[in-house]
């Protein structure tokens, strides 16, 4: 496990003493250090190659309930004194506000070993396997001749350490890494052409899925939408492959932040305890979960992460709280301030094989382009790709089509729940099969 | 892995990306110091203590692995934002940005090292770790710096929002926020961001070029959320701005304009349906069809994508490729524009860049590497997120020109259709296929505007769709937004008419 630079945590301190003296009531100062490599290869070559380190400090002081924020990557003494010094007067200008304060000093219990968000061979692997990596992920690809062209395949890597110092006590830092790789390919003929790609981020490099399975999964993904075609407008069941259930949850996300629900910008908005969607859907957020690429100890306020059950069976429990959030709707905060950690829908019974079986006539939905989410009322309209259902089979790939549902009725009319639940991003899901959307196409 | 390799213009970029605000004047004596791009002295040597030598120096041991060309991108920039929510100024922040972006071309190739210090030995390092790209050993002589400045008015830094004390701020923000809620009793919450920046560049490189650039950007947004026995609706982003002062809130845009706008949008929706969904004639409105030119045109004629022969474009240059009713063209230099900038981030003098005439594709969007490699001239179309990031061929300001059809006359040629109004953003692929989605829009029956429409996306080929645009209006409107490409993003307009599409997909229900 690497150290952390004690010279920061004394910054970090050090300006909360400063804070404190220039007069504000309460101050929070959080410093992200790292380094980053990324390389990009396209066609055989290496395209770009960037590697660099930065730091950023952020302040956030609250002097009578009232608050102001501040940020520098410039770190001269010079610089981040004045920067406090503009944030107190400017925080009195802000209206008091009775929910603004810090998050009281609370015990991280959470053991770093166990939580394994930091691996050392990540930036001890030597770059040159790194661009090895991305290469061979790219061959395989280009060696298929359905494949038409690579935009590239891309190899990142990342070391920072998070710090954190209140005026309540808490000084805190945790390292943590990341690696990936990714690749994004065409497909089809003349002007008929498919992008898609696939790509794996994880904190650990032996889980990093191997140059082979990224290919392999991006290569199926790009060359099973060539030939698509226009299908006719209609309603019919919808199945989602768990990268389009991450897609719909990555919305679900938004919709069940207390920030959405105090705005009453969330269909959610004064639904807690009611029954919101089937006895069959469980939606949780663990900021806990060994090796997950969401995982912490603590959020970017300090308060230790949990793993929060925001719907049981169907029951709306509890909404991504921050420390303000949480003051405002009167709940505990779950350590959410900074977003979402490992946020998922809980796995059910079925293969996804038994799951297409059930679909006399329907589509699978395999990519989904544009916005089109509207968190206040939970209506989905997007741009979609797909491979149509017929008779329990996938039959041709359809393309240039929409879908459209509405979050709320789509949590009611889950018919079944895939099994195929697997931790890879931070937000996952498995396969899902929906009972009715609309197919906008001729 | 939902995005890899997208393009999307969004009307409001994610929330607290754009941070921070400075109690005015307080960093002006800095500021001023001889560093605003017309003086001989720049800001990095006059506050950051980077001597003219040093910069020389660095380029030299950039290019010291080989590289055909080396370059210093130093950025400062102080970015404000207040935010008012629930009636309350819930706070104000402040953000400084300060580094340098080294980067070294080898052929096709790009070294790039950045770091926020600018200590001689934390720059040298960033230069070697970008000269690593290279392995020729041949070591070219760089030239020695010449400044270049640009003689122009294309910034209103006459009342700089950044250096007006918080209070003014406040008080428009507040008018903003008033004029919204007054404006209907179902209105239930208003948010209201201003957000200003001051961005100082300076660019070197092997070539021995020395410019700098002082760009003021501002925005004053505001979102309305109403309610209606349990119904809830949310309005998008009314906004404007530009690089422009305070002024711009007196003399053309009032703050009250843009919270009446969001509030009458909340209220709309309030009764609003879902869009009949299938193929049907569109007509998009002038105010923010801009995102369809910028997403069906603008994306797939940078010059990177059709260089690297990925764009459904790269083989059609000189060919019919629309309507020839249909010109369009990217301009940097529109005074005062939300996407202008004097020069791009590369240092080249920017100029308004033909690209489609007449239904024909003349050009692409070019930057200095793309265009060295295609043999085209740079036109000032190569920007960057930050000194963290490489330039990449981009829009500033994209254009749609005016036609000459009346646009009563162009909604009363539909029997049955789609009328787009807001927007939220649109998104292409490189194949071509893109959407944009529309937050409100009408129903068009017999010619006319008749039931307010809520969230519907539209899907098609660019390929097609220039070839369906088939009434031009004879107006013009700007959506403002913020572009995102290979994960950076970009200040951008995008300007249309209003124009029919004889038949696009919209989502919705059957």
């Amino acid at each position: 496990m690497k150290n952390v630079d004690k010279q920061l945590t004394g910054l970090a301190e050090s300006m909360v003493a400063y804070g404190k003296k220039q007069g504000a009531d309460e101050v929070q100062i959080t410093i992200s250090e790292g380094s980053e490599l990324s390389i990009d290869v396209r066609m055989g070559n290496i395209e770009k190659l960037v590697e660099a380190g930065s730091k950023r400090l952020s302040v956030k002081v609250i002097k009578d309930s009232k608050v102001a924020t501040a940020s520098s990557s410039d770190l001269s003494k010079e610089t981040l004194n004045k920067l406090m010094d503009h944030a107190i007067q400017r925080a009195e200008l802000a209206s008091a506000d009775e929910f603004s304060s810090l998050p009281e000093s609370q015990k991280i219990t959470a053991d770093l070993e166990a939580l394994q968000i930091y691996d050392g061979s990540i930036t001890e692997l030597a770059v040159e396997k790194k661009i090895e990596f991305a290469k061979k992920t790219e061959s395989i690809c280009l060696a298929d001749e359905r494949v038409k062209k690579s935009y590239g395949a891309s190899y990142g890597s990342f070391e920072g350490t998070f710090y954190l110092a209140n005026s309540n006590g808490v000084s805190l830092a945790y390292p943590r890494t990341s690696c990936s790789c990714s690749i994004y390919l065409q497909s089809g003929d003349g002007d008929n052409l498919f992008d898609d790609g696939w790509g794996d981020a994880t904190r650990n490099l032996s889980d990093l899925m191997t140059p082979e399975d990224i290919a392999k999964t991006a290569i199926h993904r790009v060359t099973r939408l060539i030939g698509a075609k226009k299908i006719e407008t209609q309603n019919v069941p919808v199945i989602m492959e768990p990268a389009m259930t991450s897609s719909l949850l990555r919305f679900l996300q938004q919709c069940i932040t207390g920030r959405s629900i105090y705005l009453k910008q969330s269909f959610l908005t004064d639904k807690l305890c009611q029954q919101i969607a089937g006895k069959n859907i469980s939606i949780v957020d663990d900021g806990l979960l060994p090796r997950g690429i969401g995982s912490r100890p603590f959020d970017s306020e300090g308060v230790p992460s949990q793993k929060t059950s925001l719907i049981e069976q169907g029951v709306l429990k509890n909404y991504l709280l921050d420390t303000y959030a949480s003051k405002k709707l009167g709940l505990p905060s779950t350590g959410n301030a900074g977003g979402s950690t490992n946020f998922y829908m809980e796995a059910g019974i079925h293969s996804q094989e038994e799951i297409i079986k059930s679909v006399d006539k329907g589509l699978y939905l395999a990519d989904m382009i544009g916005q089109g989410t509207v968190p206040t009322t939970g209506d989905i309209s997007r741009g979609a790709f797909g491979l149509w259902i017929d008779n329990g089979e996938l039959t041709y790939p359809v393309a240039e089509i929409t879908i459209s549902g509405n979050l709320g009725t789509i949590l009611n009319q889950i018919e079944m729940v895939g099994n195929d639940l697997e931790h890879k991003d931070s937000i996952e899901g498995p396969t899902i099969k929906i009972a009715e959307m609309t197919i906008g196409g001729k | 892995m939902s995005s890899l390799n997208r393009r999307q213009f969004l009307q409001k970029s994610g929330t607290g990306v754009m941070a921070a605000t400075a109690t005015g004047g307080l960093w002006n004596h800095l500021l001023y110091a001889g560093g605003n791009g017309t003086g001989s002295t720049t800001l990095f040597e006059s506050k950051f203590g980077v001597a003219r030598e040093s910069m020389q120096k660095i380029l030299q041991i950039a290019l010291s692995k080989g590289g055909d060309f080396s370059e210093l991108f130093f950025e400062y920039r102080i970015a404000n934002l207040v935010r008012m929510e629930e009636g309350i100024i819930k706070d104000s922040s402040e953000r400084i940005s300060l580094g340098v972006g080294i980067r070294v071309l080898n052929g096709e190739q790009t070294g790039y090292g950045y770091t926020n210090d600018l200590s001689f030995e934390k720059m040298k390092q960033s230069a070697l770790t970008a000269a690593a790209i290279a392995s020729s050993g041949k070591t070219m002589k760089i030239a020695n710096l010449s400044e270049v400045t640009r003689d122009h008015k294309m910034y209103d830094l006459i009342n700089p929002v950044h250096e007006l004390e918080l209070t003014s701020k406040i008080d428009a923000i507040e008018r903003a926020h008033d004029a919204a809620l007054k404006y209907d009793s179902r209105i239930q919450k208003v948010q209201v961001r201003l957000s200003d920046e001051i961005r100082f560049v300076t660019i070197v490189n092997s070539e021995g070029l020395l410019i700098s650039d002082a760009r003021p950007q501002v925005r004053l947004m505001v979102n309305a959320t109403a309610e209606d026995k349990g119904e809830l609706s949310t309005s998008s982003w009314a906004n404007d701005g530009g690089r422009v002062g305070m002024n711009f809130y007196k003399d053309k845009t009032h703050p009250e304009e843009l919270g009446k706008r969001a509030a009458e949008e909340a209220i709309l929706l309030l009764s609003a349906v879902n869009a009949q969904a299938g193929e049907q004639p569109v007509v998009l409105g002038k105010d923010q069809s801009g995102v369809m030119i910028h997403e069906a045109v603008g994306h797939p004629l940078e010059a990177d994508s059709n260089r690297k022969k990925e764009s459904i474009m790269w083989d059609k240059m000189h060919q019919m490729v629309a309507n020839p009713i249909v010109t369009i063209y990217d301009d940097p230099t529109i005074p005062f524009m939300r996407g202008t900038h004097a020069i791009d981030d590369e240092g080249t003098f920017t100029q308004k860049k033909m690209l489609i005439e007449k239904g024909k594709l003349v050009g692409f969007l070019q930057d200095r590497l793309s265009a060295r490699l295609m043999g085209d001239e740079p036109d000032g179309h190569g920007r960057r997120e930050n000194y963290q990031c490489i330039p990449i061929p981009r829009m500033a300001n994209t254009v749609l020109e005016r036609g000459d059809s009346n646009p009563d006359d162009i909604i009363g040629s539909v029997k049955k259709g789609f009328y787009a109004k807001t927007y939220q953003g649109g998104m292409v692929q490189p194949s071509g296929k893109f959407t944009f989605s529309v937050n409100m829009g009408y129903l068009i029956e017999d010619g006319k505007l008749t039931q307010p429409i809520k969230n519907a996306t539209l899907i098609g080929t660019n390929v097609q769709i220039l070839n369906e645009v088939e009434m031009i209006g004879n107006d013009m409107g700007f959506f403002l937004g913020t572009c995102g490409k290979d994960g950076q993003s970009a200040p951008c307009t995008a300007g249309t008419p209003t124009l029919k599409i004889r038949s696009m997909t919209v989502g919705g229900q059957a």
